[in-house]
């Protein structure tokens, strides 16, 4: 933890970031279980299905679970009054459940985003995207993986 | 080793203004996965990953992105922004071990 806060003191240092450096925007890569992970991030909020607007493609089998191909794209006017503040992908089984938080601006013109990830075993990978008006929706699909991306 | 912090954006090759682009944008890293020791106990120490990618243009944050260890060594991601202006569109990558790897593209209008 000490040494988390230390890299995290030097990392300001290099400024450029425009986002103030708390201790939540440190908190994707924490070991734990799904279940305290969403739980830390959205609390009892519920997460309603967004399966009419949210598209999330992922493999069916991953022959290899060290890169995953995901994609995620959200229907989304994208102004700054209703836009997708976050979109959040989350593999179940991982030991890292949070793969990455992204936070959008209107002047992404689109809710996308695509990434490579790695996947430990056999399991739900999920989308969940906050609006900026604080609802929450989420799709999940499961993927079968042959072989493990070990330990992510 | 020596390649650790190239970074490779690729932006179509015609761009109109008001377009909304897609871009892929790829750094080589290692993004070192956790360490167990024998009982299954996840070894604490300071991982080299990079956590944190930035993207702006124009000089105005487009999009965050916060990483973990869970995405694929060598991470390639891929966004958009709506192009307005010609101008840099600039992606940082920094990792836990304050490495910073930056690419830039130039925006220009055919």
């Amino acid at each position: 933890m000490l040494g988390g806060l230390g890299a995290l003191g030097m990392t300001t240092l290099t400024g450029v970031l425009a986002a103030p450096r708390t201790a939540a925007a440190q908190a994707v890569g924490v070991q734990e279980t799904v279940e305290v992970a969403l739980k830390r991030f959205f609390g009892t909020r519920p997460l309603q299905d967004g399966s009419r607007l949210i598209k999330l493609e992922v493999p069916l089998i991953a022959e290899n679970g060290a890169v995953v191909p995901v994609a995620v794209q959200v229907e989304s006017p994208m102004t700054p009054g209703n836009h997708v503040k976050h979109i959040y992908i989350v593999a179940d089984k991982n030991r890292i459940p949070i793969v990455s938080r992204v936070t959008l601006s209107p002047a992404a013109g689109q809710a996308f985003v695509g990434e490579n990830i790695r996947l430990g075993e056999t399991g739900d990978v999920r989308a969940i995207v906050e609006q900026s008006d604080g609802t929450l929706f989420q799709v999940k699909r499961e993927v079968r993986v042959t072989v493990s991306g070990c330990a992510a | 080793m020596s390649d650790v912090g190239k970074v490779r954006l690729r932006v179509p090759s015609t761009i109109k203004p008001g377009d909304v682009v897609r871009v892929r944008a790829l750094v080589i890293h290692p993004m070192e996965r956790v360490e167990v020791d024998k009982q299954g106990k996840a070894i604490a120490k300071n991982y080299n990953y990079i956590n944190k990618v930035v993207v702006t243009y124009l000089g105005k944050t487009v999009a965050t992105i916060e990483t973990s260890q869970s995405v694929s060594e060598n991470p390639f991601l891929s966004f958009t922004f709506r192009a307005t202006d010609p101008g840099p569109l600039t992606v940082t990558f920094t990792d836990t071990h304050c490495g910073k790897y930056e690419g830039t593209a130039d925006i220009k209008f055919s």
